[in-house]
């Protein structure tokens, strides 16, 4: 079936079939090759994506169920102010993830502050473990989310004042 | 595939109409149960699918006087959203015990409940909950106990037939609770199980208490917690011996490990009692 959807902001139309998994319609289909789906079991993080606002695991979706909704991938995220405050947010506490991570990482810290933007130790940890890698010391991960949700409030308050 | 034969009703009454019509096809929602177990490139899923996730009705969740309302697709997030002054902590510790955070975007409690293959998160706390779930087809509605989907063998009887539409979950005051996973934590294993236990006490007697433990199987004695109901707290230590012993031997028919760390948790609920 002809599945319409909103991808990185722009309407598309995609051929789905009942057998794909979103996150290979978007690697294959759209040649978005920041996302991978290695495990195809929602464990390993590299295929996370912003579906309907939510951060999900789109190899643990068939590609029919994008139908209506707003997808956002790492090449989508990457051209707004949240990816530019975890970018900066994560270098001030001098953090440095690796490749295999680093999308997800970045996306699973933005999902969260958009959420909870005052998140705990705790919560940060539980999101960041939905892109595991034991490339980063859980520790730096804490002081490098607190650092983002610094910016990011600093930046919305300016926003709010103009 | 042809394009009609996935199904996106944009409400319950036209989804009930596509289920009358075509009751063989797959209802699916969050899909995390049904895609959990495929692990290859191409998914495999039946030749026609309902997909209710969209629908409106299926999509709310709110209190009302007496009960807890969830629509069968709110996904496990939207839940945890309401907190657990809504949720009861039982319930918001079970949820919180589901998937990673990622996964709960995406799983709903009506899946996590319709799982029919072994017991999933959330069943032994709405089991001491007494939580109800609403099946509907077009001739109606009917409201079952979340406690009578098992079968006599333990394993998950869920009803055939119908759509999982409404959970309900009476809103009642409990003086303690504990709910403990067991086992692997990330996907359900054999020995990936819950425990859940709630109290409540009256003049330090105590008015009710349930114990539900389930993984594969489901272990809930209705009959052993009628008779601790009625007894003045703390439990003496003889007391909490004996019902201990009386909750080993109903653990008896669970794999080794898993029946230890039943006792054991049932050791911790009655500590509970006893102090």
């Amino acid at each position: 079936m002809t599945v319409s959807f909103i991808l990185n902001g722009e309407d598309v139309s995609a051929e789905a079939r009942s057998v794909d998994r979103l996150s290979d319609l978007l690697h294959d289909g759209f040649g978005l090759l920041g996302l991978r789906s290695d495990c195809r079991s929602g464990r390993c993080g590299r295929c996370l994506i912003l579906l309907g606002g939510r951060l999900v695991p789109s190899c643990m979706i068939p590609a029919f169920r994008v139908r209506g909704k707003e997808a956002v991938t790492i090449e989508g995220f990457a051209q707004t102010e949240d990816y530019r405050d975890v970018i900066e947010g994560f270098k001030s506490a001098g953090v440095e993830t690796c490749g295999f991570c680093e999308g997800p990482k970045i996306m699973a810290a933005a999902a969260l502050l958009d959420r909870t933007p005052r998140p705990s130790p705790r919560e940060i940890l539980e999101q960041l473990s939905s892109a595991p890698c034991r490339c980063t010391d859980p520790e730096a991960l804490v002081r490098a989310v607190q650092a983002v949700a610094e910016l990011r409030a600093r930046r919305l308050y300016r926003r709010a004042g103009q | 595939m042809l394009a009609s034969d996935i199904h996106f009703p944009k409400d319950l009454a036209e989804a009930l109409d596509i289920h009358r019509r075509r009751p063989a096809a797959l209802i699916f929602a969050g899909g995390t149960d049904i895609l959990r177990e495929q692990g290859g490139r191409g998914l495999s899923l039946p030749a026609e699918i309902l997909c209710i996730k969209d629908i409106p009705e299926l999509g709310r969740a709110g209190l009302s006087e007496r009960f807890l309302e969830i629509g069968s697709a709110v996904t496990v997030s939207e839940l945890l959203e309401l907190g657990d002054a809504a949720l009861t902590p039982l319930l918001g510790e079970a949820l919180r015990g589901i998937g990673s955070p990622t996964l709960r975007n995406l799983a709903t409690l009506g899946g996590n409940l319709a799982c029919r293959s072994r017991f999933m998160d959330s069943w032994p706390a709405l089991a001491c909950l007494d939580g109800l779930i609403e099946l509907r087809d077009q001739g109606g509605a009917t409201w079952i106990n979340v406690n009578r989907l098992v079968g006599e063998d333990g394993r998950p009887a869920f009803p055939e037939g119908g759509i999982l539409t409404r959970l309900r979950v009476p809103i009642e005051r409990w003086d303690a609770y504990a709910l403990r996973k067991v086992g692997p934590r990330f996907y359900p294993a054999p020995d990936t199980a819950v425990f859940a236990f709630v109290a409540r006490a009256e003049k330090r007697i105590l008015a009710d208490v349930r114990i539900a433990f389930a993984g594969e199987t489901a272990l809930r004695s209705q009959s052993l917690e009628a008779s601790m109901i009625g007894r003045n707290l703390p439990l003496s230590p003889r007391e909490a011996a004996s019902i201990a012993a009386s909750y080993r031997a109903l653990g008896s028919t669970l794999p080794e490990g898993l029946c230890l760390q039943f006792g054991a948790l049932v050791d911790g609920a009655l500590g509970l009692l006893s102090r």
